[in-house]
């Protein structure tokens, strides 16, 4: 089937003094998966349910396509919709659920049967097609709640927070199959989610929100790794803020943190002046714990505060000069040798391996 | 520690800080002064070996209740319902006369057609008003409650009055209409069917009201937008989805009001002319003015069954909606 | 910018009717009451308070309305009294297996019809040598309004924690006592509003009053009962204006506070 391509034009919506959404302009290309991501708060389920046609927005303009749509009321807009808490008809069962947007379509009896069938074996749910909602569980029903959402072609699919009600391992078995889904049909899928984790795995792109405001869009493996303020840095994973002021300007970065010289690979978008205060977001896995011997463009010296055993990982607390309680996480290979609380150690990473960030303006 | 708790004299005494408690809860009657002196440490220790008593007095507050309703009122129900079987001879005789004999038959009919038809009446109008309520914003709909709360109030003997004022040849409606030109006769509005028909779905309209609002408060606004969200306009929502969500809220204001309707004595009676005699007047007739004690035990016994048959029944279905997953 | 939604405009308005049908009907009672006429009569030359003065004048109604005072003020206390006291050990006793039974012993007044349940008193009350007396009508209506007290003070004590209860007993304070101080103050609400179900179920009594009652004992609604029947007098008009401005403004005292404040309506009686 043909995907479609949305875009938000302006979008504000506001309530009694406060501002839901404010002045929100982007566009999901067709066929791709596209999460909104951002606290409570945000903004982003008002997003969602502006697409959707439930919240009328106040200035600004919704496309499907190109051709405005913002008046439209949400049963003429073809939106498939999995609702938080996924509002299956509890005096339905199961394939009714599926069968009713059908029946609303005036679908002929046999070619609803067939597809209420087909998208119910799509979902892996074809031996429930009788049971009623309360007899499912969580999983499950969030899987009916796709599938009816999924059963008339819909333009667009829009998720709001539907993996929140489950328990983490059924959550990562879900974002697997979801995303598997969408490889699948190819329809444009809009996701809210605040769980950073959730947005990394399966979307194409990510847009951050908050208070109302769309703050960066990209795919996950950019804002990972090139998160443009603080609070994307901080929001998307975990991230060590060192303030330094820039000492020199060369073919890389000198800067100077509390004494400790500190040096940085230039970056588009980053022109620093002699004197200038820099904030960097250095992450915890791109910290190297240097040998005897070992150098680095950027070398610290620690002790260790706090060492946390995780299995695949050592998360490690550790003061430093430049920042009291610097984060490290270390990849390991074993439970030999690891290193304990009290450990002096060099620390180490190189010129790409920090990113400078904006400080937040006033949140 | 709050500085009210500490007694006068000795403090390490537990039952000295407990008596001053009370002394100081009989005076404030302060809840949260309670759970401070439930805390005090010396106390606690205390506590700890101590359990509360077995047979707690709390069964003594049972005795007025019991000896009222043992007393006053199981024993003079079986008593009476005990007359059916034997007065004036023992055995079934005054069954059977309800059942052979025209008349009684007649009454038992009517009152049963009469409860129906008010049933179907009452729920319906109670489903429009129920409808228009839950859908009103929050002041008007306090509004509207308050008003539908408000007549619950009043005596069936003024609304009877009332309705016998309005609906009379004479009375206001008639009145009204023949001088709007629209009839030329009155209308036969009371003292017939019809005029008990008025009062009784005036009296229970409240009763079907309060029981469908509440079902339909109880839907979960999410449905209403998922099957906007799947293509369904308000008309296609509301059969499809709405009116059935609400079933369980239809059953239990029908058996309420038919349960009522049982009953009514008061309403039938005035306007009903003398023409439409429910069963509950029939037994009054039947032991004031006749003194066949044990045929109107018979029809007591009929009436009492009655009810208890249809909240039986209801209590199943409804219990059985909840068990089966919808 | 609000629209005006026209499709549900004629279910709105039909809902309104509803509504008027609901509560006015018993405004009519008010004019009828002032007419200058000697018989039922909407008023059409002039005002005339006649009809109040011969009511109150009257000793015949006058005893009728004071009858009716005293039972239902004194219904009312022992009601409260024992309704109040079953539903605290009810909501104490919550557990245990008898208080279901004692649950539907209570609720029975209200489930059975009440010609069934006169006929019974009537019978017994004979018996007793309580017929047509201040303490038959008295326990007969009390019986009747218990239920309401009763379920008005145990929705009242739902919300009131456990813990106050078992502090205070912890404290040394026995069963009674704790009620007493505890309880009661927590069920407050409850039982103001069972004390006004309590007295306007004995104000408006008529079913059970005609069989258990003869000359001796002759209520408000019983005389009303009998006008009705007899002959149709404004009289019975100023009287029933007058039972409904007690009624009214007894429900409104307490309905006040709902409307106001808290969100939730008062439980239906």
């Amino acid at each position: 089937m043909t995907a479609h391509a949305l875009s938000l034009r302006g979008l504000t919506k506001r309530y009694q003094g406060t501002v839901a959404i404010d002045d929100l302009t982007l566009d999901v290309a067709a066929g791709e998966f596209l999460t909104l991501l951002g606290p409570s708060g945000s903004g982003k389920t008002t997003v969602l349910m502006a697409i959707a046609g439930f919240v009328q927005p106040t200035s600004g303009d919704i496309l499907l396509d190109g051709r405005p749509i913002t008046r439209l009321p949400p049963e003429a807009r073809e939106f498939g919709v999995v609702f938080q808490g996924y509002a299956l008809f509890p005096h339905m069962t199961v394939a009714e659920n599926v069968a009713y947007p059908l029946r609303v379509r005036r679908v002929p009896p046999a070619e609803r049967a067939t597809r209420v069938r087909e998208t119910l074996e799509l979902v892996q749910l074809g031996h429930l097609a009788d049971r009623r909602p309360a007899q499912l569980s969580g999983g499950q029903q969030q899987r009916v709640a796709l599938a009816r959402a999924l059963v008339f072609r819909p333009n667009l699919l829009l998720l709001d927070e539907p993996l929140s009600a489950l328990d983490k391992s059924l959550r990562t078995e879900l974002q697997i199959e979801l995303k598997r889904l969408h490889g699948r049909i190819g329809t444009t899928f809009v996701n809210v989610t605040h769980d950073q984790e959730e947005a990394i795995t399966m979307s194409d792109r990510i847009a951050i929100m908050r208070g109302g405001r769309l703050m960066q869009m990209g795919s996950p493996a950019e804002l990972f790794e090139r998160p443009g303020s603080r609070f994307v840095a901080g929001f998307l994973g975990r991230s060590n803020f060192l303030n330094a002021r820039v000492t020199a300007t060369g073919n890389a970065v000198t800067l100077d943190c509390l004494g400790v010289p500190l040096h940085q690979a230039r970056a588009p978008g980053w022109s620093p002046v002699v004197g200038d205060a820099a904030m960097l977001a250095l992450r915890p896995n791109k910290i190297m714990v240097l040998a005897e011997g070992e150098d680095a463009p950027n070398v610290v010296s620690g002790r260790i505060t706090t060492a946390l055993y995780a299995g695949t990982v050592m998360q490690l607390v550790v003061e430093t000069p430049i920042h009291p309680a610097l984060e490290v996480s270390l990849a390991i290979r074993g439970a030999e040798g690891l290193p304990a609380e009290g450990d002096s150690l060099r620390l180490g990473w190189g010129l790409n391996a920090a990113v400078p960030v904006a400080p937040d303006a006033a949140a | 520690m709050d500085a009210r708790v500490k007694p006068a004299d000795d403090d390490n005494d537990c039952r000295a800080i407990q008596l001053h408690c009370i002394r100081l809860l009989d005076a404030s009657r302060d809840e949260r002064l309670l759970l401070l002196c439930a805390g005090h440490p010396v106390c606690k220790k205390e506590r700890a070996l101590k359990s509360l008593p077995k047979l707690d007095r709390y069964w003594l507050l049972l005795v007025p209740v019991v000896i009222l309703l043992g007393v006053f009122y199981l024993y003079p129900l079986v008593r009476v319902l005990l007359l059916s079987v034997t007065d004036p001879e023992v055995g079934v005789g005054n069954f059977e006369r309800l059942i052979i004999y025209h008349g009684p038959r007649r009454v038992m009919f009517n009152t049963f057609r009469i409860c129906a038809i008010t049933t179907v009446i009452s729920v319906s109008v109670a489903y429009l008003l129920a409808c228009v309520m839950v859908h009103a914003p929050p002041r008007r709909r306090r509004i509207m409650l308050a008003l539908v709360l408000l007549t619950l109030w009043i005596s069936v003997l003024v609304r009877a009055f009332a309705w016998l004022i309005l609906l009379d040849d004479n009375g206001v409606v008639n009145n009204t209409l023949r001088a709007m030109g629209l009839i030329s006769q009155p209308l036969a509005l009371v003292r017939n069917e019809t005029g008990v028909l008025i009062g009784m779905v005036h009296y229970l309209l409240p009763y079907a009201v309060l029981p469908l609002i509440a079902a339909m408060q109880s839907i979960d606004p999410a449905l209403i937008r998922a099957s906007h969200s799947l293509g369904a306009g308000r008309v296609r929502t509301f059969l499809s989805i709405f009116v059935p969500l609400t079933l369980p809220g239809i059953a239990a204001a029908a058996v309420i009001v038919f349960v009522f309707s049982l009953g009514f004595f008061i309403t039938p009676s005035i306007l009903g002319g003398g023409r439409v005699v429910m069963l509950a007047e029939y037994v009054s007739v039947t032991v004031l003015e006749e003194l066949r004690w044990g045929f109107a035990a018979a029809q007591a016994v009929v009436l009492l069954v009655l009810t208890f048959l249809v909240l039986g029944i209801a209590g199943k279905l409804l219990g059985a909606r909840r068990i089966l997953p919808s | 910018m609000k629209r005006v939604d026209w499709t549900t405009l004629p279910f709105r308005v039909l809902g309104w009717m509803v509504l008027v049908f609901l509560a006015a009907p018993m405004l009519v009672v008010f004019p009828v009451s002032v007419t200058p006429n000697r018989w039922i009569s909407l008023p059409s030359g002039g005002i005339s308070f006649s009809h109040y003065a011969a009511v109150f004048g009257s000793p015949d109604w006058l005893s009728a309305i004071g009858q009716s005072v005293v039972i239902a003020t004194a219904t009312m206390v022992v009601a409260v009294a024992i309704g109040t006291a079953t539903a605290i050990t009810a909501w104490r006793m919550a557990g245990h297996w008898i208080i279901p039974a004692l649950r539907v012993l209570v609720l029975l007044p209200l489930i059975v019809p009440t010609v069934v349940s006169a006929l019974g008193m009537y019978r017994v009350w004979v018996d007793f040598g309580i017929f047509d007396s201040w303490a038959g009508i008295i326990i007969a209506h009390t019986i009747l309004a218990t239920p309401f007290v009763f379920l008005t003070v145990s929705a009242s004590l739902t919300n009131t924690d456990r813990r106050i209860e078992q502090a205070s007993r912890t404290l040394g304070a026995g069963a009674f006592r704790t009620a007493w101080a505890v309880l009661v103050p927590a069920a407050r609400p409850g039982i103001l509003a069972g004390a006004v179900f309590a007295f306007i179920t004995s104000w408006d009594e008529i079913v059970v009053t005609m069989f258990v009652t003869a000359r001796h004992i002759f209520t408000l609604p019983r005389m009303i009962f009998e006008e009705i029947h007899d002959n149709l007098d404004p009289a019975v008009a100023a009287v029933s204006a007058m039972m409904m401005l007690v009624t009214v403004a007894v429900a409104a005292v307490l309905l006040w506070r709902d409307l106001r404040g808290t969100p939730a309506a008062s439980e239906k009686p």
